[in-house]
Order: C-alpha cells, then sequence, then structure tokens
C-alpha cells in the first residue's frame, strides 16, 4: 500500500554523536523537500554533523529520494571541513575510495539499493547492515 | 476496450503521485509481477509522469492518462498528455563520471526510467500531445 513519508529522529552516541533520521514510507518527487528540509533544519539550526538515514521501512524511493541524498551529502560537506581537498574526494568518489564520512545509510531494501546502484550513490556512501555497527563506523569529529 | 487494460487518468499535479503509486501496486498484483517488476513498473511510471509535469505542463493545468497491460512479449505501460511534444528518451544519459559536486541535483530520473525498462518510445499524439509507451520484456529477472 503506498504510503507518505514520516520521518522520526533520535540522537544516538557512538564514538562521535549521531543523529539517526528512521525513515518510514515512498519517497517521491511530492514529499522529497520535505526529507531535504527536515534535514537541513538539523544540520543547519542544530547540532547534527553525522547522520545516519536507517531505509530500513522505506518502500519505495524514485530519482527524488537520490534528490535528497545529494543535497544532504552537499549540506553535510559545506558545513564541515574533513581537511580533505575538493580535488582529491573528486578523485577518490572517482575511484570508489571516498565514502562519506558523515553521511551513511542503513538496510535499503533490495529495490531501493538497485535504485542507489544504477547512479552510482553506493561509490561514496557506505551501506551497513547493523545499526550499532553504523554508528560506530563515525569516527571523525570534523575541526577537533 | 479490453478487460486486461488497466487505466488511470489524473490532474498533472504532483501530490497525485500517492494515487498513481496505488494504481501501479494494485495492477501489478492483478497482474502477478514478482515485487522487483513492481517496483520498476512503479518507478518508470512515477518517472514519466514526474517528468510529464514539471517540464511537460510547466505549471500549467493539464492531464496525464496511464495505462498499464500485460502483453505476450512482457509488461507495457502507455503514458499519454497534451503538454507540448517533447521526447524524453531524446535526454542524454547523466555523466556519472563527474564527481557529486559538478553533476546537476536533478535530472536522474529519465535515466533511471530507461534502466529498468527495455524500451522506451515517443511519439506525438493524434492531438498534438505527447504519447510514451514504456516495455519491459524480461520479467521475472533482475535489470540494473
Amino acid at each position: 500500500m503506498a504510503s507518505d513519508l514520516q520521518i522520526v529522529v533520535s540522537e544516538v552516541e557512538g564514538r562521535i554523536p549521531v543523529t539517526v533520521f528512521h525513515l518510514k514510507g515512498d519517497i517521491g518527487a511530492h514529499n522529497y523537500e520535505q526529507f531535504e528540509n527536515q534535514a537541513r533544519a538539523a544540520i543547519e539550526e542544530g547540532d547534527t554533523r553525522q547522520l545516519l538515514l536507517d531505509l530500513s521501512e522505506v518502500t519505495y524511493m524514485s530519482s527524488a529520494g537520490l534528490r535528497a541524498l545529494h543535497e544532504i551529502f552537499m549540506m553535510l560537506r559545506a558545513d564541515q571541513s574533513t581537511g580533505e581537498s575538493n580535488e582529491s574526494i573528486a578523485k577518490g568518489m572517482m575511484a570508489g575510495t571516498f565514502k562519506s564520512p558523515n553521511l551513511k545509510l542503513l538496510n535499503p531494501s533490495p529495490d531501493v539499493f538497485r535504485v542507489l546502484q544504477i547512479q552510482g550513490f553506493d561509490m561514496f556512501l557506505e551501506i551497513h547492515t547493523d545499526q550499532q555497527e553504523a554508528i560506530a563506523s563515525f569516527l571523525h569529529a570534523p575541526n577537533e | 476496450m479490453s478487460k486486461n487494460i488497466f487505466s488511470l487518468k489524473v490532474a498533472a499535479e504532483l501530490d497525485q503521485l500517492t494515487k498513481i503509486y496505488e494504481f501501479v501496486e494494485k495492477t501489478a498484483a492483478t497482474l502477478d509481477l514478482d515485487s522487483s517488476d513492481a517496483y520498476d513498473l512503479q518507478l518508470a511510471v512515477d518517472e514519466a509522469v514526474t517528468n510529464i509535469i514539471l517540464h511537460g505542463y510547466q505549471g500549467r493545468r493539464g492531464e496525464i492518462e496511464i495505462e498499464i497491460k500485460r502483453e505476450k512479449n512482457g509488461l507495457v505501460a502507455r503514458l499519454s498528455d497534451n503538454a507540448p511534444p517533447f521526447d524524453p528518451t531524446s535526454v542524454p544519459p547523466p555523466d556519472l563520471d563527474k564527481p557529486l559536486e559538478e553533476q546537476p541535483l536533478g535530472g536522474r530520473g529519465i535515466h533511471l526510467m530507461r534502466q529498468v525498462m527495455d524500451e522506451a518510445v515517443h511519439q506525438v499524439s493524434a492531438s498534438g500531445g505527447n504519447e510514451l509507451i514504456l516495455i519491459k520484456r524480461s520479467l521475472g529477472k533482475k535489470t540494473g
């Protein structure tokens, strides 16, 4: 059954603080901005510096969801200096050696994973299957 | 009109997407598609409809008609609209080798639509609008 998007936010203390967005429902052109805006508020007005997106209850995602992931990746990049130059990150992305240190995904369905893969998002976003492991994988507190 | 054709006519507005998702899900279930084929059908129809709304009608009022049928050689979705003629199959695929910072935020939908279907054919309709036919032959097999 098609459903709209719900986002429940939690803060988890791993090695460093991690914000988790638990998303539930469908992500399409009609609601991706809700997702983007909530992430923007958390990053620009809140304390979110590390974001884990729990996709385990996302039943469907179109290119609009990829657009939101792209935008959120850029927000976190703009908000933080990881010490790496844009050039070295771009090279790493193309070589498949760069993974975003502050935006990661948890448990996409096989179909959602396929959408990520077709557009190459699995090349720069870590995809985890265990929440504790995902939280523990956030290692660097930027600017510290 | 064959009873094996499933059709829906909706206003060309993004808030109709949920209704379209429900229609495609129900049709996919009636046609006994596996979950992967059902996802691909929803994704292709969604991306095509979103493209018609955003780039065809561009905010003007209009309608989109969707017809889905299963034929011997596969699954066929036909989308008709009265927006100015525009051939989405002529849109070049995005350059996924470019660094993310240099890629546009949008423009991935048509590429995804073509990746999950086997054929996309556009023609100008008798009324001067558009008819887009999407065909998926490889049912029951993973794509992408």
